[in-house]
């Protein structure tokens, strides 16, 4: 048979399955996804490949796949496939439009609420949520923002009918959000309010209690936690403390929020006295210490690929190689967005900061893997996601280029072997836009 | 000129003057009961009299009578009276009283002009705006006056000199013995009063009751929420106020003409600007303008509205020596140095940036850097603790100050300024008996105490000549005065101009073996040649080889691409003081073109990126914004340097949300409009308005018209002479606004941000705006909640002219990039794409004929990139303007070293000083004020922050 007639016959079908955001119909047992290229994220990229899928889970990649007569044989003929795109570090979900404020459920008020669960309330119609899709996502962690243990994030699936069928994993990680360290040099005089000036002792010592009292904190919920394994009848459950627990107990990776090199080197030194386990976010700064976080094995996720230098000595590309220089020194790179309601409408250009890490060094398999591979591990669902293998999920899209071109397009998405719509708000009003009769003049 | 009618009138006042000082010190009998005065009578004999700087008399004698040098003696020379007090000086020296030009006194004391412009919040209005509710009838202050609180050049010091005693007695023993008082407050802000710092009755101290007019870049009035709150808008309020008061003048001339015709209004404000604006002997005015480039910007308005200026320097002229040489006026000059901070930990270093060590290590050069083209006058000003005043003239002097210059600086210059040369400054006859006395050889060594001070023939004792101590640490300043002072270190910083201008400025330029995208007819050239003469280019094709003798450099661009210049038609990037004047809804009066900051370091980053043309804009608070300036990325040129003088002016508008003020919090309900439909009819009024003006204009049977600004630049749109770009997001307010300019005949230069342009695209192309939209911003207000990124493509489609615009000075870097959005979104062509940040964007600007294509004859403004201009791949590798090389990336890391060295040299030697130098708290967190040139922030985006609170 012609190449072309399948494929002809394929977008057919699919046009015909993408109408609905997600697919009612059975999908067969068995599936064999023909491809020009499928980038594993692990194992390399094989040309002209193909994959095969039952139930969802990807049995077999190669180049000589035959297929049973029971399998269903879909052609992609020149497109190239790729794991889902994870977001690493969002608010998808929880906010809609920034300037309204009802829209939000980003932010919560409070220094310490380890019990506040961000996946729960995840609008599953946000119109953000399709938009990210169409440019590859298929998975988000969604996490809280507000003081400085802000709570746990959930990891979601983009699409679904309801929170729950979404959640992947609920208690993904703790997140805390490290304090400023960076002392506040504007002359009293030129403050509005004069009054509340702070001299840069005054500040070390502020800043050097609020240090203190997340150790205390830590120290408060061990206590908490040895208490409750004591067993007694009349323990009575405090549900803060119970917040606490995954992480103490090493189950639960602590992300810390933190830009300045200040508060990453702090925070590792932190979470080495401690054992804990962290993952390091937003990480403006990180490298410059990226010797010390590939050494103490601190993943980095990386939201200030297009953040302007912040130095007047920095060169004016620093950024760009950040994520280069990173990886060089051997720390684990996820590209994501900043957290918030601008960031997340912004996720589906998440894939552009990382091509333009490879422009400026990062291996082209490392920026892949930060958007694939390594926010699978740093959020210990790897085992399922994040990769093109064996046993793990067909989660995966299929792209008419190089992801990492802006001028390419996602064509076709799979979560767990079922196709997943790309359409969204903006293909809606494209579509019926662009079918606005000439005007007559 | 003293020949004038007003230096005559000076100077027959100060004659006046003399008479009653005289009757009243020689014949005053105070009642009993009252410490009787001593005679007047004084001989100082022994000492070294500096007569003027230059004329030095060792051992001479002073004569003193009545409050006058009776006579200067030499040494040996009879003619000490027999009624004279003797006076043995010896090891003393004696000045002329020193003067501050520039001193403010009492609570109020004036800070340095503010460098901090903050984004406006509040709209309440002193401007008399119809439609606006909340204007305030008094403008925040009773009585007649100018409609804006700030000008209040009316305001005499004179009228309410009543120094505190104890400020004086600080001044005197500085070894100040006279000074211009300053107004403190406003923009406009009235007339100093020349004052002796002695004791006693206000009229008797007052020498000039009205010395020069003031005028300060400033918005700070107790009522600061008004018109204006950003530095452009203090600018508009400056040359308004000129046109007003040639207006009350001509109106006054006319209404004699005409008595029956209406009435002129009576307005002080304006009266007393009379003698600034006078045709011949023009009052001086004193600006302080509070920056670098506004020192020039100043120097450029006062030629435009006539003013005879002196400027109050900023110690920040490091930053552009050369602009100042363009200045031709005396300086005042302050001399507050910066002191290292003290910082509690090491790391804390970290914070400390470039143009913070720099601004140090240069600051005690200022005053050698300005003398050397103007005069100079030293002030106090901005000095918190004036204790310091002594030892930083030390330091200017170790830093190449001469002596002689820095006492003219504190006495015949001042004197000069203040138009009192025939009273003070010198030692000589018939001069005010006005000395400083100063133990030792020399009162520029600070060690050295100051003796006393004489002023007019009365004797001040210094009273309290203990070592001066430091406030903040009393213990290290008394350890510090035993260690021998450190020898000063040459200075390490660098000038600013070391790391910016042209790279490689040749007379002829050839490109081979390019792949060439022209933007223009000829589309894309595989193998292409440019070659580009005197910044221009003279030929696009293949195989071009240079002659024989070719004056120039051949690039081989072998796999190389080569675009134009890309043009970014919505940019904030290089905008000092404020990108809103948001407090009027409408402000057609302000002007971006007075506050391009050449100094920023985005225009590198842009140019690092491709980018070689930008349209810097006003903001969108408002419907009526200000207007626009087009620049090109000129690196290391001064702000006037960077304007494309080619590009039409234009001004920006805005529709929607923020006009509205949506997003301004809860309060914000009462000013017009707070709806769209209110917005509409804002132009409508405002349109009809210029359109009234220009009718006027064209009367003769009517009184003189007052030039307006705001209706002048409406006026120029409405005569298609300024193109209007438009802040706009929903369909529905495009289309009025569409309707709406097409009855005044207007058609819209620009639609900015355009978000669903796609949704009326044919109307918007008919009409013939330009499109400059976001590639693919969305959501972050209601009215941008159906923007698609798909816009560009569909609108471009449906043939309107499309480009791709920043608004960000992050986006700004990689215009190619959001160019790339266009193929990816809609399927536009990816020549055509390359054209949405190239051709379309100069189309928009009207600027096509200059620049957006390589074609022959246009600037030879264009970028090489190692590949495809639009894959996330490609660098820039070189960026041209007008035939110049302005990057080249692979220079780009050596420059980053450099700076990094200097910095770390830099830090090292300011770790070095002793951390207990002797400074002031003040001085120390002087260190971290920043230059207005350097405090914009960093924000990456303008759009989406706006909205937050």
């Amino acid at each position: 048979m012609p190449e072309g007639q399948t494929v002809n016959k394929l977008i057919l079908i699919l046009l015909v399955a993408s109408t609905l955001p997600v697919q009612a119909q059975e999908q067969p047992q068995t599936v064999l996804y023909k491809a020009a290229a499928i980038h594993t994220a692990d194992k390399g990229t094989i040309k002209n490949a193909q994959m095969l899928v039952t139930d969802g889970i990807i049995q077999a990649i190669g180049q000589n796949i035959r297929p049973t007569r029971q399998t269903k044989v879909v052609d992609l003929g020149k497109l190239q496939l790729y794991p889902g795109l994870i977001a690493a570090t969002t608010s998808l979900g929880l906010t809609e439009i920034n300037a309204v404020r009802a829209t939000q459920d980003t932010t919560e008020v409070g220094e310490f609420t380890p019990d506040v669960e961000a996946w729960v309330s995840v609008n599953p119609d946000s119109e953000l949520i399709p938009v990210a899709r169409a440019n590859g996502f298929t998975h988000a962690l969604v996490a809280p923002m507000g003081g400085t243990i802000t709570g746990t994030s959930g990891l979601i699936k983009l699409a679904g009918w309801g929170v729950e069928d979404m959640t992947v994993k609920t208690h993904a990680a703790l997140h805390l959000w490290w304090p400023v360290m960076t002392l506040n040099t504007r002359p009293k005089e030129t403050l509005r309010d004069p009054d509340k000036y702070k001299s840069p002792k005054e500040q070390t010592k502020a800043r050097d209690k609020k240090l203190k009292t997340i150790d205390e904190f830590f120290n408060e919920a061990e206590a908490y936690a040895r208490a409750r394994k004591a067993g007694d009848p009349n323990f009575k459950k405090v549900p803060a403390w119970e917040g606490m627990l995954p992480a103490l107990s090493g189950k639960q990776p602590i992300m810390v929020h933190a830009n300045e090199v200040r508060q990453i080197k702090t925070a590792v030194a932190w979470a080495k006295r401690h054992k804990f386990k962290i993952v390091l976010a937003a990480s403006r700064d990180a490298w410059q210490v990226a010797d010390l976080l590939a050494k103490e094995k601190v993943p980095v996720i990386f939201d200030n690929v297009f953040t302007l230098p912040q130095r007047d000595t920095d060169p004016h590309d620093i950024h760009f190689r950040a994520a280069g220089i990173l990886h060089k020194a051997g720390v684990k790179v996820a590209h994501s967005e900043a957290m918030g309601s601008w960031g997340a409408s912004r996720v589906r250009n998440i894939v552009y900061a990382a091509a333009k890490s490879i422009a400026h060094g990062l291996p082209r398999e490392a920026a892949l893997r930060s958007l694939t591979l390594h926010p699978a591990q740093m959020l210990d669902v790897a085992d399922r996601l994040g990769s093109l293998t064996q046993n793990k999920e067909a989660t995966f899209i299929a792209v008419d280029g190089d992801i990492f071109d802006i001028r390419a397009n996602v064509k076709h998405m799979w979560i767990a072997g079922k196709k997943i719509s790309l359409q969204s708000r903006h293909t809606r009003l494209y579509e019926k836009y662009k079918n606005r009769p000439k005007l007559n003049k | 000129m003293k020949s004038t009618l007003l230096g005559r009138a000076v100077l027959t006042f100060l004659v006046g003057l003399l008479v009653s000082l005289v009757s009243l010190q020689a014949a005053e009998i105070l009642p009993p009961g009252q410490r009787p005065r001593p005679l007047g009578v004084h001989a100082l004999s022994g000492a070294r009299v500096v007569v003027k700087p230059g004329t030095v008399l060792e051992g001479a004698t002073i004569l003193i009578r009545n409050g006058r040098i009776q006579a200067v003696l030499h040494k040996g020379q009879v003619g000490i009276p027999a009624d004279a007090r003797v006076w043995d000086l010896k090891g003393k020296t004696i000045y002329a009283g020193f003067i501050d030009p520039y001193l403010s006194l009492g609570k109020d004391k004036a800070k340095p002009v503010s460098n901090r412009w903050t984004v406006p919040i509040d709209a309440r209005a002193g401007v008399s705006f119809t439609g606006v509710p909340t204007t305030k009838a008094d403008m925040g202050r009773k009585g007649p006056g100018y409609e804006i609180a700030g000008v209040r050049p009316e305001h005499r010091v004179a009228a309410e000199f009543s120094p505190d005693p104890k400020e004086l007695t600080a001044l005197r023993a500085l070894g100040f013995t006279a000074a211009n008082v300053i107004p403190t407050e406003g923009i406009y802000r009235g007339t100093g009063t020349l004052a002796l710092l002695g004791e006693g009755n206000p009229n008797q101290l007052i020498l000039r009751p009205d010395t020069v007019q003031h005028l300060a870049f400033s918005s700070t009035t107790k009522r600061a929420e008004g018109y204006p709150n950003s530095l452009m808008g203090v600018i508009a309020v400056i040359r308004q106020t000129v046109f007003d008061a040639q207006h009350y003048y001509t109106m006054q001339a006319w209404h004699k003409a005409h008595p029956a015709d209406a009435r002129p209004e009576y307005n002080p404000s304006l009266e007393a600007l009379r003698p600034v604006l006078a045709k011949a002997g023009k009052q001086q005015i004193i600006i302080e303008s509070g920056s670098v480039l506004m020192e020039h910007r100043a120097q450029v308005l006062a030629t435009e509205l006539g003013f005879n200026p002196i400027f109050v320097a900023t110690g920040q002229e490091w930053r552009r020596p050369n602009l100042m040489k363009q200045i031709k006026a005396p300086f005042i000059v302050p001399v507050v140095f910066p002191a290292i901070p003290e910082l509690p930990e090491e790391v804390d270093w970290n914070q400390v940036s470039l143009d913070q060590l720099r601004g140090w290590d240069w600051a005690p050069e200022i005053p050698a850097l300005l003398r050397r083209d103007h005069a100079i006058a030293l002030t106090t000003h901005g000095l918190s603790d004036r204790k310091a005043f002594r030892k930083n003239i030390a330091r200017a002097i170790e830093r190449g100050l001469k002596e002689d210059e820095a006492l003219a600086a504190l006495t015949t210059e001042p004197a000069r300024l203040m138009g009192a040369t025939q009273l003070i400054g010198t030692l000589e006859k018939g001069k005010l008996a006005n000395l400083t006395i100063v133990n030792g050889d020399s009162w520029f060594n600070p060690e050295n105490e100051i003796d006393s001070v004489w002023i007019e023939g009365r004797h001040f004792a210094h009273d309290n000549p203990k070592p001066e101590k430091p406030d903040n640490d009393k213990k290290d300043g008394q350890d510090e005065k035993k260690k021998e002072e450190p020898k000063p270190t040459p200075r390490l910083a660098k000038s600013p101009d070391a790391f910016r201008g042209p790279l490689l400025s040749p007379k002829n330029v050839i490109i081979q073996n390019a792949t060439i995208w022209t933007c223009g007819p000829e589309g894309v050239i595989t193998n292409g040649s440019i070659r580009i003469a005197n910044g221009r280019i003279v030929e696009v094709g293949r195989n071009l080889n240079p002659p024989k003798s070719f004056d120039g450099i051949v690039i081989g661009a072998k796999g190389m691409h080569v675009t134009p210049g890309l043009i970014d038609c919505h940019s904030h990037s290089m905008i000092l003081g404020g990108v809103n004047e948001g407090t009027l809804p409408s402000t057609a009066m302000v002007r971006i073109g007075d506050v391009v900051n050449s100094e920023t370091g985005n225009i590198y980053r842009q140019l690092a990126g491709g980018l070689t043309t930008a349209n810097l804009l006003h903001g969108s608070a408002n419907p009526i914004g200000g207007q626009n300036q087009v620049i090109k990325l000129r690196h290391g040129a001064p702000p006037d340097a960077l304007k494309f003088t080619n590009a039409p002016p234009g001004i920006k508008f805005a529709l929607g949300e923020n006009v509205k003020q949506s997003n301004w919090g809860d309060e914000k309900t009462t000013r017009f409009p707070q709806t769209r439909m209110g917005v509409k009819t804002f132009f409508n009024n405002r349109f009809t308005a210029a359109r009234q003006y220009l009718a006027d204009q064209l009367r003769e049977d009517v009184a003189p018209m007052r030039r307006n600004l705001e209706l002048e630049a409406i006026g120029e749109i409405i005569n298609g002479k300024r193109l209007i770009h438009c802040h706009s997001y929903r369909q529905d307010e495009m289309l009025i606004f569409m309707r709406t300019m097409e009855r005044f005949g207007v058609k819209i230069g620009t639609l900015q941000h355009v978000l669903e342009g796609y949704k009326i695209a044919d109307e918007i192309a008919a009409h013939g705006a330009g499109a400059s939209a976001f590639s693919d911003w969305w959501a972050y207000k209601f009215e941008v909640y159906d923007a698609i990124p798909y816009a560009g493509s569909l609108m471009h489609a449906r043939g309107a002219v499309v480009s791709f615009n920043s608004d960000s000075s992050d986006l700004a870097r990689r215009m190619n990039l959001e160019a790339a959005k266009a193929v990816k979104y809609g399927g536009t062509s990816e020549e055509d794409a390359l054209k949405f940040v190239t051709l379309n964007p100069a189309k928009q600007l009207h600027i096509d004929q200059w620049v957006g294509s390589l074609e022959v004859g246009k600037d030879a403004d264009f970028v090489l990139w190692s590949g495809h201009p639009l894959s996330t791949q490609t660098l820039c590798e070189q960026t041209w303007i007008e035939g110049y090389q302005y990057y080249d990336r692979s220079k780009a890391h050596a420059r980053a070293k450099a700076l990094v060295a200097e910095r770390t040299a830099l830090l090292a030697k300011a770790q070095k000083k002793d951390s207990k130098e002797n400074a002031s708290v003040a001085a120390r967190s002087a260190f971290f004020l920043r230059a207005l040139e350097k405090a914009h922030a960093l924000n990456n985006c303008y759009e989406c922050r706006k909205v937050k609170p």
